[in-house]
């Protein structure tokens, strides 16, 4: 039989494509990315004794990541704070890592220039997530979450065209 | 471009991720659990040791003067106030440190700000501003009357310990306020971002 820990980890070791999508959309730097995932599967490892719903374990680890992220940002940016991102973000460090794909490439910069709450809600949607998830993860109404995305698809294909 | 184009563009980044194998991240798991355990440890251990340091001053010095009753008020006030600010200091450190992150952005949200607005909006949330130079003016007085072998009062009669007074005393209470202020603003600021946040988690525009 396995351990907590092991069962744990399985988990984990499944889903962990949604903590390097959460860290890559919210941290531009690769050390600050270790670092929140680090920072994400300690969170997790800490609620993971109370997750009662195994079969919405996807919600569970991308309302954790998010949150985690966020009470991260401001720590980071102590020094450089910036409310509304610049025309031009610095995202060297990314697309150095990144390969060829000049669309991705093109598509991570349209989401850096969305905001915090808008960034969240655009991964959702692009790991194809319903509404009613959505919701349940941001904790907003369905409708909101229709009316959101919309702009924030908008926003983002004008990013991409500038 | 149609809708599902970004969503087909996304599904690339797969291919970036470098998967770690169930070893790694068990071993990402014990080292953060270990240094978690350690700054905890250390936070702990420090409060003690100052908590500690504070009482065993203000009660060996105050059984070497138990015949100047302002004196004791003073090492008193100063025993009683350390350890409240201290115990309170932890306790909410503990507590936001327990907030629990498995809810959703708007719940979690909100329960940071409850927890960060109680300690900074609060009743007495600008006491702390006062306290720490009150502390230091208390602090200093004991010292210096201890040191100086006579009454509480008796010290402050005298011309050398009322220049130092006037000219000490001022500008140790600036920069204990200074400090103190600078670490308001700080979480303040914290606050302020977590309140923007939350305002544009609920805006249903």
């Amino acid at each position: 039989m396995k351990s907590t820990k092991e069962e744990f980890l399985e988990i984990l070791s499944n889903y962990q494509g949604i903590l390097h999508k959460v860290s890559l959309i919210y941290f531009k730097n690769a050390s600050e990315r270790v670092d929140n995932f680090q920072e994400i599967v300690y969170q997790l490892w800490k609620s993971y004794s109370k997750l009662q719903n195994r079969n919405s374990i996807g919600s569970w680890i991308y309302a954790v990541s998010i949150n985690t992220s966020i009470s991260r940002i401001k720590k980071i940016s102590r020094i450089e704070y910036r409310e509304t991102l610049p025309d031009m973000p610095d995202t060297s460090d990314i697309i150095n890592e990144l390969s060829k794909n000049e669309s991705l490439k093109l598509l991570l910069n349209a989401i850096y220039k969305l905001d915090e709450i808008d960034r969240s809600i655009m991964l959702l949607y692009l790991d194809e997530k319903s509404y009613d998830e959505i919701a349940e993860i941001i904790g907003i109404s369905k409708s909101n979450v229709g009316v959101r995305i919309n702009r924030a698809k908008e926003s983002l294909k004008q990013n991409i065209k500038s | 471009m149609e809708n599902n184009e970004l969503q087909k563009i996304w599904r690339s980044i797969d291919l970036e991720i470098t998967q770690k194998s169930k070893d790694e991240l068990g071993l990402l798991l014990t080292s953060k659990a270990r240094q978690t355990i350690n700054k905890f440890l250390c936070i702990i251990i420090i409060s003690i040791i100052v908590c500690a340091g504070v009482l065993s001053y203000v009660t060996i010095t105050a059984l070497d003067r138990k015949e100047d009753l302002i004196f004791l008020i003073n090492n008193l006030s100063l025993g009683i106030i350390t350890t409240v600010a201290l115990l309170s200091g932890l306790f909410s450190w503990y507590k936001l440190r327990n907030n629990k992150f498995d809810q959703p952005l708007r719940n979690w949200l909100e329960v940071r700000i409850r927890l960060l607005s109680k300690g900074l909006t609060g009743r007495s949330s600008k006491l702390y501003l006062y306290l720490i130079p009150f502390l230091y003016v208390l602090i200093v007085l004991s010292i210096h009357v201890y040191f100086e072998h006579k009454l509480f009062l008796e010290v402050l009669k005298t011309e050398e310990s009322l220049i130092a007074l006037i000219v000490g005393a001022p500008i140790g209470i600036f920069v204990s306020y200074y400090a103190a202020r600078k670490i308001r603003k700080y979480e303040l600021s914290n606050l302020a971002f977590l309140e923007d946040l939350y305002g544009r988690v609920i805006n249903e525009r």
